[in-house]
């Protein structure tokens, strides 16, 4: 499939109203979390679930504008980070293509590569813009490796490889959940319900 | 000529095995006004978005017959063109609001906007809407902060700013109260009255009783029966068939098997008009 | 949970009539003049003679203030103490004071000063635009230049939605604390409260999605005929001149960093 084409796909009307809700849906659960004081962030749950019904573009441009909001309207700290939100939900979206979103232990190894991917992209934007040590707990890890004589890079990427897998994996999970508890009519809607059925 | 025009229409929902609607023959002329009564899943709301272009275009689905408005057959039409003949509005007034816009005149603004208006052009008509459905005290508040009443008014007012021919209301006043259904009809009533063509599902059968030319009784995807509102709301089919009537109907067909209210009369749907009927016999 | 989902605050000011394109642009402008320009004070000279007398200019500055020492002083804070603690030790640098197996070093210092400094630019610059943009007036500008009105559609309906999301979790958040539950309580209450707090929010959101779908296709959502505004955006000759110049020093930030010295 040629690429327009391919992207032209993921977007009906549905995909687009359902993004505002998933990217809400991000916020609410990322906020709901840190209340319970949980040692996750699930802040990519919508993500991921657009990702999946509609696929890997309107996975990716979700995630970006989930990051652009999130800035816009909460804490401008988050900008930055945009380019991990659109990697989730591009390699999310390819995810499903390739079918790991039909079965509950598949949808473990989906999370996998997407927690992969994140590490990956995140390891420059903390190294280049703050120097390797950011505002999230998890630098203190980083700030050890430093001190063990780790190059920075190392350090970062080491650190975001511990924290991410859990993270994703739960998250790949609970959008999975999510799925199966909406009705085939309902999802027949999107344009890539077959990804998911 | 009929300006709605619907020959043989039968249709199935896709993952479904029985047609939601079937054998559907329906003629509208321009200017009418035509109510639609029936129990749950008697096709009521597929017929409306049967109407409005959802079907087929937006459910897919199987859909045989033709279906034709303005002279135009939906399957050789597209739903952003369908649109633009054909207005819809529905009961939950919460999901019709595009939640884009941050104030009722941006909101009714919208659907011109999409259509490309001119600006000016576009206020005028934005102002002139808001001023026939008694909404231009909301223009500057948030849609979210408005009652039902009131929502379900600024979406009637969204659709009618595009000035399609054909108006087609999916039960707009099941989730208003009896104020905010009162306002509501009352928009209903203005816009039969300046000639536009409407199409109401309802199952407040007194305000039917007022206001339709014509009543058209579905059951399981079906016309049962077709007429004046006297004519079809006081059938005896109706309560047999599992349909909500008027309570004065009721009344008054019991009151006929005792006596109390005369064979040939046609027995009454509103209040008044019990309240005449009866009073006429104590005389 | 605010109930309003923007930063702006509706006042009358020149910097509230610059067109927001120009905003936006002298934004990019500050921040990559901030992360590529020259000179070590290059960033803390931005933030003293440029973003805080425009926040005066835009009749923000308290605004401005309050919002920068919320969301900034605890992240560029952080930043420096661990940065000026953590940073790899090269050796040659002059140790400041020593805690406990750690040297602060003036290279240290130096360095997290200089990514505290930048991340104040990158983000009190937004805060700034943000105070003074209307959201629908940057998506009514930025679509009448091109940009597509679906996408404007989902920016604007975001802002809208998740304040409404965020009151209907606070309802069930406050019902499910009078049924027992405890924010506080151990681990596994607090993975199992998670279900129940957010099941019904994600559900009832997503079955709304067909019938607004449905209703804004009723309003021409797709249509294919080009669209306009009902807003006016005002853009001036001023506006254009001042694009170009913050677009010429953006290329001057990046041309310094190429520049063999």
């Amino acid at each position: 499939m040629k690429l327009t084409e391919s992207i032209k796909k993921d977007f009906n009307t549905m995909t687009w109203v359902l993004i505002p809700v998933a990217i809400a849906i991000n916020v609410v659960i990322g906020q709901i979390v840190a209340i319970l004081k949980l040692p996750v962030y699930l802040d990519s749950i919508g993500t991921v679930l657009v990702a999946a019904v509609a696929g890997p573009w309107a996975g990716a441009l979700t995630g970006t504008l989930s990051n652009i909001i999130w800035g816009l309207a909460i804490d401008p700290n988050a900008f930055p980070w945009f380019p991990v939100a659109l990697f989730i939900g591009f390699v999310a979206g390819w995810c499903a293509i390739g079918g790991l979103f039909k079965t509950w232990w598949k949808v473990v190894i989906a999370g996998f590569l997407i927690a992969l991917t994140a590490a990956i992209v995140s390891t420059p934007i903390a190294v280049y813009l703050y120097g390797g040590i950011t505002a999230s707990g998890s630098s203190f890890i980083t700030a050890y490796l430093l001190e063990t004589g780790k190059g920075v890079v190392q350090a970062v990427f080491s650190t975001n490889f511990l924290v991410e897998p859990v993270d994703k994996i739960a998250t790949a999970l609970l959008a999975y959940a999510i799925i199966k508890g909406l009705s085939k009519r309902y999802l027949a809607r999107f344009p890539r319900a077959e990804n998911v059925s | 000529m009929a300006i709605v025009n619907l020959q043989d229409v039968t249709y199935k929902y896709p993952l479904t095995e029985e047609p939601a609607i079937r054998n559907i023959h329906l003629q509208v002329e321009e200017g009418e006004f035509v109510a639609i009564v029936g129990p749950n899943g008697a096709g009521k709301s597929t017929l409306c978005y049967t109407l409005s272009g959802f079907i087929p275009h937006f459910f897919k689905g199987e859909l045989n017959g033709t279906v034709e408005i303005a002279g135009v057959e939906t399957q050789k039409s597209s739903l952003d063109e369908w649109v633009l003949n054909v207005g819809l509005a529905f009961q939950n007034p919460f999901n019709q609001i595009s939640g884009s816009k941050f104030t009722v005149y941006e909101e009714i603004a919208f659907g011109l906007e999409n259509i490309g208006v001119p600006r000016g052009e576009m206020k005028a008509r934005v102002e002139a809407a808001m001023a026939m459905t008694a909404i231009s005290d909301l223009a500057d508040r948030s849609p979210y902060s408005l009652s039902g009443g009131q929502q379900q008014r600024v979406a009637l007012t969204s659709i009618l700013v595009m000035e399609p021919k054909v108006l087609v209301l999916d039960e707009p006043t099941s989730q208003m109260d009896p104020i905010g259904t009162r306002e509501v009809f009352q928009v209903i009533k203005e816009m039969s009255a300046r000639g536009m063509t409407v199409i109401l599902v309802e199952h407040k059968i007194e305000w039917i009783a007022e206001f339709a030319d014509r009543v058209i009784a579905l059951h399981n995807g079906e016309i049962l029966l077709e007429g004046t509102p006297g004519e079809v709301l006081t059938s005896p089919l109706l309560p047999e068939r599992g349909f909500g009537i008027s309570r004065y109907t009721s009344v008054a067909r019991t009151a006929s098997g005792q006596g109390l209210w005369p064979g040939d009369r046609r027995l009454p749907i509103t209040l008044q008009e019990a309240v005449d009927g009866f009073a006429r016999d104590r005389k | 949970m605010k109930d309003k989902l923007t930063f702006y605050i509706e006042r009358e000011s020149s910097l509230h009539r610059v067109n927001p394109l120009t905003k936006l642009v002298m934004v990019f402008a500050f921040i990559i003049l901030a992360f590529f320009g020259p000179g070590f004070w290059l960033p803390s000279l931005l933030v003293v003679l440029g973003i805080i007398p425009l926040s005066f200019l835009g009749r923000v500055q308290r605004e401005y203030f309050r919002t920068a020492g919320r969301l900034l002083l605890p992240v560029v804070g952080f930043l420096f103490l661990m940065q000026s603690v953590f940073h790899p030790d090269v050796g040659d640098s002059r140790v400041l004071l020593q805690v406990w197996v750690l040297n602060v070093t003036v290279e240290g210092v130096r360095f997290a000063y200089l990514t505290a400094s930048r991340i104040f630019v990158m983000v009190s610059a937004f805060i700034l635009f943000l105070l003074t943009t209307h959201p629908s007036e940057l998506m009514s500008d930025l679509t009448r230049r091109g940009l597509s009105g679906t996408f404007a559609y989902v920016i604007t309906a975001t802002l809208q939605i998740i304040p409404q999301m965020q009151a209907k979790a606070s309802t069930i958040i406050d019902a499910q604390r009078s049924r027992g539950l405890d924010t506080d309580g151990s681990f596994r209450k607090r993975v199992g409260a998670l279900l129940p707090l957010t099941g019904p929010l994600v559900f009832g959101s997503l079955v709304e999605v067909e019938e607004r779908a449905i209703a804004i296709e009723a309003r021409a959502f797709t249509s294919k005929l080009e669209k306009t505004s009902l807003r006016e955006i005002p853009d001036t000759k001023l506006d254009k001149a001042a694009r170009w110049f913050f677009l010429l020093l953006i290329v001057l930030a990046f041309g310094s960093k190429l520049w063999p010295s």
